[in-house]
């Protein structure tokens, strides 16, 4: 943060950030190790937001106004379509999708969410951008982050299918409902989504809600990101063990219920430990 | 002929000059930062500001209270010098409108940094325990501002929802842990937040205009971003402007407005909404719908509820708006509202993050679009 505030401010050099940026990411991949994870990320530590790199890699998409993530203080460019068919025209390298060693989660924006607000279809962003990044990911699992699809009033489940058929054929995708209420588009038939998994933040969305006999890996947002209080692994362990049981889910990983950004880092980096301990 | 005249003003906050910060940081000044203070001291004709670059040539022992007063006056005389009609201190006294209200209130605990945007960030408190305001923080800011300045001023206040919104909860959410049901969340953010409507930001407020406040501005740049909560939000500003004799305005900035809707008809004692627009719009002169697309959420204020008060000027760009974009923002905005429905003109939000050389031009660039749109409107 400070490397980059002096970048800013003419006080530190690119060299200088790139180095401390390293730093972060070896601590952030040690941390998660540490706690356990079954899958590392390298934490999106150079996005400056959640689509920023993505606009910057594509022909059609750019970095509109600056706009309010959901309920938080943060903010994000908007995507922002210059034509109607976008296009990835450079993948993105090692500076935000970084090398790791051992299995992987990687973060990518839903088509949806991608989408959202430029007037694009999802299946549009899906072809043109997602698709030909994700053919080019060697990652156990690629979560695609979607903030807004559970905060629509009439959400078209048809629409966000389509998009994800396009993605198929790639590493097994997983569509996590970040910070939301996933009630309502559990009920409209989510888990039948063209998926390995969906992801749940339970800390918005109610452990009943869950349809019984859940078909699919049930990303259990059981780390509340948006939260400084430090959860308990004995009660994120009974939860968990209550999902499996009263709602018949067969495959459950914990995670936390959205990016860990909006917590200071040693309250993440708590945060994951106890993440680590709960699953044990 | 009609007689339009828009009050022009700014919103809250400017840059800190570098000699304070620093200071603040313990960080030694080099002459650079004198020569700010000398030549904005001589641009703004700030008032004795030759013995202010002499304390701070000589190294000499000066407080930090004392630079902020004078960083105080400094802003002060920035935004009269920029022709504004309404002014403030710039906030200078306060560190930003959340931490201002966390560090002073009981009730709150620092928790760290995390990311505004890009390489912007702030500072997160948790409220640990049933939040109040024990001895009211801001009539000094206010007693000096008004015995410094002929102008109207308008004194800004950090809104209870975003107080709520922007802190973390280790108090009244401990009832809605994993896997709780809406109401229970819900009930867990009414009580805080009607807490801090009453105990933390009317106590403040009320203080203000005991000492002689006329006009008070709630800022709740989070007022939208809980599509459900807006009802909660227009109930805690309504408590905490209740009984107080004084004119209210309501900021609400970067957000979805259609969210606001029907919300803000229950706004009580609230005169104006200033908002912010010029973010989401060209920069094309012109007076129609295609070259303005950001006020486009104007539309919804046809339907009724308080008064505008229109941003015309981006505070997240160095761009300087000319005074003709400015005029023709307001006169569109005149012709979707009518010129008696907006109640001033203003930047979209607080000006903190432009450096002192561009906050000006833009105030000053606003004030001349101001008076050209005024001209053009009162020659129809």
């Amino acid at each position: 943060m400070q490397a980059t505030r002096d970048l800013d401010r003419g006080r530190a050099t690119a060299e200088t950030v790139d180095a401390r940026f390293q730093a972060d990411l070896d601590a952030f991949v040690s941390a998660q190790q540490e706690a356990g994870l079954d899958l590392l990320s390298d934490g999106l530590l150079r996005w400056q937001d959640h689509f920023r790199p993505l606009l910057h890699a594509s022909k059609g998409l750019e970095p509109g106004a600056l706009t309010r993530f959901l309920d938080t203080n943060s903010f994000f460019r908007a995507p922002k379509a210059s034509r109607a068919v976008p296009k990835l025209e450079r993948p993105l390298d090692d500076r935000f999708l970084a090398s790791l060693t051992g299995p992987r989660v990687v973060t990518l924006p839903s088509p949806f969410a991608l989408a959202h607000g430029t007037g694009l279809t999802p299946v549009a962003v899906a072809h043109g951008v997602l698709k030909p990044q994700l053919d080019l990911l060697d990652a156990d699992l690629v979560v695609l982050a979607e903030p807004f699809l559970a905060r629509e009033k009439e959400p078209n489940l048809g629409a966000v299918s389509e998009a994800l058929e396009a993605l198929s054929g790639g590493p097994p995708l997983a569509l996590q409902l970040t910070f939301g209420d996933a009630r309502k588009l559990l009920e409209q038939g989510l888990a039948e989504l063209p998926l390995e998994g969906i992801g749940v933040d339970f800390y918005a969305t109610h452990a009943t809600d869950v349809p019984k006999g859940f078909p699919k890996l049930l990303l259990a947002g059981v780390v509340d990101a948006r939260s400084s209080a430090l959860e308990e692994p004995e009660s994120v362990r009974a939860f968990l063990g209550r999902l499996a049981d009263e709602r018949d889910v067969e495959r459950i990983d914990a995670v936390p219920n959205g990016d860990l950004q909006y917590v200071p880092e040693p309250i993440a980096r708590e945060k994951l430990k106890r993440l680590g301990e709960a699953r044990q | 002929m009609t007689d339009v005249r828009f009050l022009s003003r700014e919103i809250g906050s400017l840059a800190k000059p570098p000699w304070l910060v620093k200071a603040r940081r313990g960080v030694p000044l080099e002459e650079a930062d004198v020569e700010h203070a000398r030549a904005w001291g001589e641009r703004l004709d700030v008032e004795d500001h030759g013995s202010l670059v002499e304390q701070l040539t000589a190294k000499g022992e000066i407080g930090e209270a004392e630079l902020t007063t004078w960083a105080a006056l400094y802003a002060l005389r920035l935004l009269e010098h920029a022709g504004l009609d309404v002014v403030y201190d710039g906030e200078q006294r306060r560190t930003e409108m959340y931490d201002h209200v966390a560090a002073h209130a009981k009730g709150f605990e620092p928790r760290g940094t995390v990311r505004s945007f890009d390489n912007k960030y702030y500072a997160k408190a948790a409220v640990v325990e049933a939040p109040r305001v024990e001895e009211p923080y801001d009539g000094e800011e206010y007693r000096f501002v008004s015995e410094h300045t002929d102008r109207r001023v308008k004194v800004p206040f950090t809104g209870p929802y975003t107080v709520v919104d922007w802190s973390y909860d280790e108090h009244y959410g401990h009832r809605t842990s994993l896997g709780a049901t809406h109401e229970e969340r819900r009930d867990a953010r009414r009580s805080f937040l009607l807490d801090v409507a009453e105990h933390v930001v009317r106590p403040n407020a009320a203080a203000v205009v005991e000492a002689g406040c006329d006009w008070i501005q709630i800022d709740e740049p989070a007022l939208t971003t809980r599509l459900d909560e807006v009802p909660l939000g227009v109930e805690a500003y309504n408590k905490a402007v209740d009984g107080l004799d004084v004119r209210s305005s309501l900021h609400v900035c970067f957000s979805d407005y259609r969210l606001l809707w029907p919300h803000v008809l229950e706004l009580e004692n609230c005169l104006e909404l200033q908002l912010e627009f010029a973010n989401r719009d060209s920069r094309v002169l012109g007076t129609g719908g295609a070259a303005r697309p950001g006020y486009e959420p104007l539309f919804l204020f046809q339907e009724g509820g308080p008064a505008v008060g229109l941003g015309v000027v981006d505070v997240h760009t160095d761009f300087v708006e000319p005074a003709e974009l400015v005029r023709d923002r307001i006169l569109y905005a005149a012709a979707v509202l009518g010129p008696a429905r907006i109640a001033g003109v203003n930047p979209d939000c607080g000006l903190r993050t432009r450096s002192w050389d561009v906050a000006f031009e833009k105030l000053r660039k606003m004030v001349e679009g101001t008076r050209l749109a005024e001209t053009e409107l009162n020659a129809r």
